[in-house]
């Protein structure tokens, strides 16, 4: 078992490692966004009590709607009041005529549904008008696939290259015993007999460059966490994933992609020597 | 025309040949074996080469003449061009990657150099030949003893290769190739590095292990050797076959 093999495997495990959780991470961040996204349905002037309890009920039970709360013009304005706090001047005479009509405030399961939910809603009857930010969805729902995409593409290369790279490191323990090797292939050794002890060997140096990934990965991301939720988490509208499941989901992923590289690193490596 | 007739010619010449062959015992046939390799260098040609069980057959030829790359063809370790070459009934040439072992396993193999592992003692490094064909360990323990002691070794079994003189590691070789019972010993100038005396002691081995049954193939320079022992001589030059005599000489008598 050499150094080299597990330095070179352990550093381009941290390598991999980062990507993993910046897509851990991306995902996580798009899941919280998306299910935060609002739909709403703005109704006609001046009905009835009973008329919106049953639009409340036909709502919810569409297809992809998670809950349904009213909003009445009174309370919307209140809300306007909110956000517009210093600019009082603006508000001046609203008091009087209200502009703003009563609404049913939609949330989704999952913003993939907007469309046919919005669809369905505006066809109701007493229903003026649907928005749910349209182009902001759409766009946010395109970053975060292209960041997954991006993350999954750039870890699938950086495992072809670390293979190679381990492939290598292993290649020299290989070609130390050499001529063990072809010894054992003349008295009929089969393959797989040269190659299994190797292949656990790449696999143990795939499990301790592991355990040193997740352990140093995850110190530094307990620290990352420490760090942010005392400055920034405040002014963010969103958070990082939590420590205990990036842990996890690290520790799987890391712990895979190390006995695969050190799996195939050594059956590549004895490769070569087999052919005699 | 002509070609028509050359092809039914040679149809029927290999059928005949065939139904001969059926009747005897042959342990290996070569037929029309050619090896070219990828320079276009012209190794082997045509080589008809066939050896009966129990059989003790000396290759001979000047250096470059095609002996080793024969050998290397048998033991699957280069393919032949064109040919056919069967071994205990099989025909190698169209034999899958993955039967190769199975192949090696009934050809035992001496080399010049003894092949030996150095941070290996003696009887492990007989005993490393039946693990690798995964013996169970009492067999181990009980086969390479016997054998040890058929080469004369058994009170040597614990020292290392360099502790050895020249001509006790290639008993260690010999007994490493018997080990596993094969069918055919294949020996490529297995003489080269010792003195005379030492050669004759191994020749003498090779004897006892022919006697036992043993098909025996061996490429030597040793022409003292090839003189005594009046057994079949096949002389190859140029990559072919010049001469096949059952109780030859290593020259051709004049
Ligand atoms: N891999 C190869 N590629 C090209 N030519 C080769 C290769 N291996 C062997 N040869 C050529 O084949 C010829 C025969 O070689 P071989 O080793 O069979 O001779 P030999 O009869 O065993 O000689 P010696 O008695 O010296 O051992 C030589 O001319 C050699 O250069
Ligand atoms: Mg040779």
């Amino acid at each position: 078992m050499s150094l080299a093999s597990v330095t070179s495997i352990t550093a381009t495990l941290l390598v991999i490692g980062i990507f993993v959780m910046l897509a851990l991470n991306f995902d996580y961040i798009a899941t919280n966004i998306e299910s935060q996204v609002e739909m709403k349905a703005f109704l006609v002037d001046g009905l009835g009590q009973d008329v919106i309890e049953s639009m409340k009920k036909n709502v919810e039970s569409l297809d992809g709607v998670k809950t349904v709360t009213f909003e009445s013009k009174t309370q919307a304005l209140e809300k306007f009041k909110e956000k517009f706090n210093n600019n009082s001047y603006l508000l001046e005479g609203l008091d009087d005529r209200n502009p703003l009509p009563d609404s049913l405030i939609v949330t989704m399961i999952s913003p993939n549904n907007a469309k046919e939910i919005s669809e369905s809603i505006s066809k109701m009857s007493d229903v003026e008008n649907v928005v749910y930010g349209k182009e902001v969805l759409d766009k946010l729902l395109k970053i975060t696939y292209a960041l997954r995409v991006g993350c999954l593409l750039l870890i699938a290369v950086l495992l072809i290259i670390s293979t190679f790279i381990i492939a290598n490191t292993i290649k020299l323990t290989v070609f130390a015993r050499r001529r063990e090797i072809s010894i054992m292939k003349f008295v009929g050794a089969t393959d797989w007999f040269v190659r299994w002890p190797f292949i656990i060997e790449g696999v143990v140096i795939g499990i301790i460059g592991s355990i040193i990934t997740v352990l140093a990965l995850s110190s530094v991301y307990m620290y990352f966490v420490k760090t942010l939720s005392g400055s920034m988490l405040g002014i963010m509208s969103f958070t990082i994933m939590p420590f205990s499941e990036i842990v996890i989901d690290t520790t799987f992923f890391v712990t895979c992609i190390g006995i695969f590289i050190g799996f195939l690193g050594s059956v590549i490596s004895v490769r070569k020597f087999l052919k005699v | 025309m002509t070609h028509f007739f050359c092809r039914i010619i040679k149809d029927f010449r290999s059928l005949c040949r065939n139904i001969i062959l059926k009747g005897c015992d042959f342990l290996i046939r070569l037929n029309d074996v050619n090896k070219v390799f990828t320079d276009g260098h012209k190794v082997l040609n045509n080589i008809n080469l066939h050896i009966q069980k129990g059989e003790f057959v000396f290759l001979v030829g000047s250096s470059g003449a095609g002996k080793s790359t024969l050998i290397k063809l048998m033991l699957k370790e280069t393919e032949a061009t064109t040919g056919k070459i069967v071994i205990d009934n099989e025909d190698i040439t169209k034999m899958r990657r993955r039967y190769i072992p199975h192949l090696r396993r009934n050809i035992g193999v001496v080399f010049q150099d003894f092949k030996l592992l150095q941070e290996k003692t003696v009887y492990e490094n007989v005993a490393f030949a039946m693990e690798v064909i995964e013996a169970s360990p009492r067999e181990v323990r009980r086969q390479v003893p016997i054998i040890l002691s058929m080469v004369g070794l058994s009170k040597k079994y614990d020292l290392y290769p360099q502790q050895l003189s020249g001509g006790e590691q290639q008993r260690v070789s010999l007994a490493r190739a018997m080990v596993n019972s094969p069918k055919i010993l294949i020996a490529d100038e297995p003489t080269g590095n010792l003195d005379p005396d030492t050669s004759r002691e191994i020749m003498k081995l090779l004897v006892e292990i022919n006697q036992r049954g043993t098909t025996i193939l061996m490429a030597t320079h040793a022409k003292d050797i090839v003189d005594n022992m009046k057994k079949r001589v096949v002389a190859i030059e140029g990559g072919r076959i010049v001469r096949d005599e059952m109780r030859g000489a290593y020259c051709r008598e004049t």
